[in-house]
């Protein structure tokens, strides 16, 4: 069944340059097979690589395609990199390794193309005229590489994602190695119940689950029904279906009744000030959700109401991590919540990303006195 | 703009970042290639295989894991045991029936194998294998039917192997590593003993196979004299069958012993570096890789690309595969060095001779996890790729390179080629351990002095050959002279030519008398 767009943006209320910019996406050929969800009738792709493999082609038409694709993606050059940071031919020639493997089931016939046995037949995920279709959208299109081919590898794991969900950034993987760190130290935070508010792919869920254990509970909220099917499909991949909770609602609303509950409350919220959008990488600006990423005028009206909310939300001694926009958010937030929170939050830290930019801000409920 | 970006401490400042940080990068890559372009001396570099004749884990024959109660057995009631083995005739000996009895005995029994146990074997009229070669018996073709010369042939291939089994330090070592297993107090360092044991186990199967071969070799000698004194035709034409057959598998036994050492068999890194030159040396490196991925290839190993750093222009600047598969490293351990290219540049618009340098390293994958060295993460400086800007949900990329630095000897690994970090980080780190077990096994090598011979002047530094396409057309290995005039078939990865006339060459040239 094809995923109609419409469905999946009709009910939220969406600015208008990206209801163009998402329409503007042509009809595809290329059709995912569908999973139905038990939550809502939106249905989550399958990825490329989880397909049955039903297609085939020749080794030459294989190659003839590869030729094609290296060309297209050698001619870009630094082209995208100058303009918007994008990526460079030696990134999309990587990429498009990648495609190819995902979409040939038997890997050890990809040394052949080109070399000999021209007709010999090649089982596929997907017939050659999808790729085709496929690259020309990487390229031409700058759709991102993890929506053509549906998965996006995050720390040790392969999530599906699609158009309507953030795709995962290796930078917000830190939460979860931040949870690891605290949960280590205290056990009892380890048999709680945590929440993953907004969790779009189900990546942050995920990643915590497996580390709270089978006494650990999470519960994964987001408001867009599609994000809530495909955490549902990841979350039931990896088999955490009995873990994790995932409900349909915007942040705190469809968990009031864990409130002074929570063990730990992560999340990272939309957080680009609205004036940055329209500048953003292409395949960001032009093919990722808005309501995923403009956190209104300055970027914060969503990590204050985390902060108000975990305030109210987490029991005596549980922990709050968020994602921010940089170095001036974090402290922007620390301020708020030594003003405003700190008689009931409390030992406030920033902490940078791998590539030294402060990220993310944690801190703790205060234990009963 | 992107750069690998180190994460120093919490409190490092952004903007002052890259440009450290393009600094740390470069001056990391000169420093790398000092050490293993420029700097033929650095010690830590020579790999030492010799040393793999001496931790053995590799024995084919003989139980990795003797059993402690079988290992604490006294050594006397073992001696009677041995003794009969080690004769020529004695295999019927009723002492066996212990054997029977008691399934893993005959594997602790080998470790009482030293140099006593191999005392000379020969023939009931008093023929040994030197005594054979001694005869200087003309070998005529293997059609003849003659068995002087399938016995000398065979006796040859002997010695050829023994030589390459470093014979006599075997024996030595044995006899060594006989005494530890006696001591009472071995196994209170677990680990120490079970790396005795394995190696004495290994060694002992390596030493038993040949004593076997001899001892085959002197018994069909013996039948067909038996056969010929009897007349008895069907005797004699059975036994010169079993020793025309081991004259023709002897060819396959010598080249197994060239490939004994402890991690031969391990499946392994292959790296090239380009050397100074710009676009012309990184077009060279790239011909190196491509000539060790068909190789391996060639030799049914599966190959996978690590890290590559590609050429502004053309070509590579360094880039590391993975080789697996059995032997990889044994036969791959031959081509470390400097590889030289002479030809006509494409990239020189006055069409001018170009001379151009690639070096090779290769590190062994080192299949049991106990010998590997220990690394602290505290020791580690890991760097990951980003792309400049202000990351975070403004950043869609793929990009997942990691790079890791071992602080204290300063070693790096790269890995870029996986779909995430988690993947990328899990890789370089294999590539990371891999080379400080190699910098370990070489330190150890040093410490023995028994070790210092044979492969030690592999290093990074000094050029093993030279590859020329203009004037003439010529591969020549400088350390065995060993020739070919078609350079294009080794760059397809025709290199076992090679490969072997350097092995035996090392392995051959030790050991006179052994």
């Amino acid at each position: 069944m094809k995923l109609s767009l419409s469905s999946v943006y009709r009910s939220s209320n969406f600015p208008a340059i990206l209801k163009s910019s998402a329409f503007s996406i042509p009809c595809r050929s290329f059709c995912f097979s569908s999973l139905s969800s038990s939550q809502t009738s939106v249905k989550a792709q399958i990825p490329l690589f989880l397909r049955p493999a039903r297609c085939s082609a020749t080794l030459h038409d294989l190659k003839k395609w590869h030729d094609w694709a290296k060309n297209l993606a050698s001619s870009i050059g630094l082209t995208f990199e100058q303009s918007d940071n994008g990526p460079d031919s030696s990134l999309l020639c990587r990429e498009l390794k990648w495609l190819l493997e995902d979409a040939v089931e038997d890997h050890t016939l990809l040394p052949l193309m080109g070399v000999q046995n021209d007709d010999k037949r090649v089982t596929m995920r997907a017939e050659v005229d999808e790729l085709y279709n496929l690259w020309n959208q990487r390229i031409h299109e700058r759709r991102p590489f993890q929506y053509i081919v549906g998965c996006e590898h995050w720390r040790d794991l392969v999530l599906s994602v699609q158009e309507g969900i953030l795709i995962p950034r290796p930078e917000t993987g830190h939460i979860v190695d931040l949870v690891s760190d605290v949960v280590s130290k205290d056990d009892e935070l380890k048999v709680g119940v945590w929440a993953d508010l907004g969790t779009g792919s189900g990546a942050l869920a995920i990643g915590i689950s497996r580390i709270l254990g089978t006494e650990g509970r999470v519960i994964a909220t987001d408001l867009n029904p599609v994000a809530v099917a495909v955490a549902a499909y990841n979350v039931k991949r990896y088999g955490l279906k009995e873990i994790i909770e995932i409900r349909e609602g915007s942040w705190f609303e469809p968990a009031k009744d864990v409130e002074g509950k929570l063990s730990g409350l992560v999340s990272n919220p939309p957080y680009i000030p609205s004036k940055d959008i329209s500048g953003l990488q292409a395949e960001v600006g032009r093919h990722e959700p808005r309501v995923a990423l403009d956190g209104g005028v300055n970027g914060m009206d969503a990590l204050l109401h985390l902060c108000d909310g975990a305030a109210l939300f987490l029991k005596p001694g549980g922990f709050f991590a968020f994602e921010t926009n940089g170095e001036q958010q974090c402290r922007a937030l620390v301020d708020y919540l030594e003003n405003y929170k700190s008689t009931r939050l409390c030992n406030f830290e920033i902490v940078p990303d791998f590539a030294g930019i402060q990220r993310f801000v944690t801190g703790f409920r205060r234990q009963a006195i | 703009m992107s750069s690998f970006i180190r994460i120093s401490s919490r409190k490092s400042k952004v903007d002052a970042q890259s440009t450290r940080i393009l600094h740390l990068f470069s001056s990391g890559l000169s420093s790398f290639l000092y050490k293993f372009v420029g700097s033929p001396s650095h010690s830590h570099h020579i790999v030492s295989p010799s040393s793999l004749f001496w931790v053995g884990s590799r024995c084919r024959h003989f139980s990795h894991h003797v059993p402690q109660d079988n290992i604490l057995i006294s050594r006397s009631s073992f001696i009677e045991n041995i003794i009969p083995l080690c004769g020529s005739n004695s295999f019927g000996n009723t002492n066996f029936s212990h054997r029977s009895r008691r399934g893993l005995v005959f594997a602790s029994q080998i470790r009482f194998w030293g140099s006593q146990a191999a005392s000379e074997q020969s023939t009931s009229d008093g023929l040994t294998v030197d005594g054979i070669l001694a005869n200087n018996w003309t070998i005529l073709d293997e059609n003849e039917g003659d068995w002087k010369s399938h016995a000398t042939a065979v006796a040859q291939s002997i010695n050829l192997i023994k030589r390459r089994l470093q014979w006599r330090k075997l024996m030595v070592r044995l006899d060594f590593l006989s005494a530890q297993l006696d001591k009472q107090d071995l196994w209170d360092d677990p680990v120490h003993a079970s790396k005795v044991s394995r190696e004495h186990g290994s060694l002992a199967g390596k030493m038993k196979e040949v004593i076997a071969l001899e001892q085959e070799l002197l018994e069909n000698i013996d039948m067909i004299k038996l056969a010929r004194e009897e007349n008895d035709e069907d005797l004699e034409s059975e036994s010169m069958k079993a020793l025309l057959n081991m004259r023709r598998n002897s060819r396959e036994k010598e080249l197994k012993a060239l490939l004994a050492g402890e991690q031969d068999l391990c499946s392994c890194f292959i790296e090239v570096q380009s050397g100074a030159g710009g676009t012309e040396s990184m077009d060279w490196a790239a011909m190196v890789m491509q000539m060790y991925k068909s190789w391996a290839q060639g030799r049914g190993y599966k190959v996978t690309v690590v890290e590559e750093m590609p050429g502004e222009i053309a070509g590579i600047k360094r880039a590391t595969i993975k080789v697996d598969g059995e032997y990889a490293f044994g036969y791959a351990k031959a081509e470390v060095g400097v590889h030289r290219l002479v030809r006509i540049s494409p990239f020189d618009s006055n069409k001018r001779r170009h001379t151009s340098f690639a070096a090779v390293a290769v590190t062994p994958i080192l299949g049991d996890a106990s010998a590997h060295v220990q690394i602290n993460e505290s020791d580690l400086r890991i760097e990951r790729f980003r792309s400049g800007g202000p990351g975070g949900q403004h950043a869609n990329t793929t990009e997942s390179a990691v790079r890791i630095v071992h602080i204290p000897t300063g070693i790096t690994a790269v890995c870029q080629n996986e779909r995430s970090q988690h993947q990328n980080k899990a890789s370089a780190m294999a590539v990371l351990q891999s080379r400080l077990d190699q910098l370990e096994m070489a330190r150890q090598a040093q410490l023995n002095a028994q070790h210092t011979q044979s492969l030690t002047d592999i290093t990074w530094g000094s050029q093993i050959r030279s590859y020329v396409l203009h004037p003439y057309r010529m591969v020549k290995d400088v350390r065995t002279n060993y020739e070919v005039s078609d350079p294009d078939s080794v760059l397809e990865g025709d290199l076992d030519g090679f490969i072997l006339s350097y092995l035996s060459a090392c392995l051959d040239k030790d050991e006179d008398g052994a």
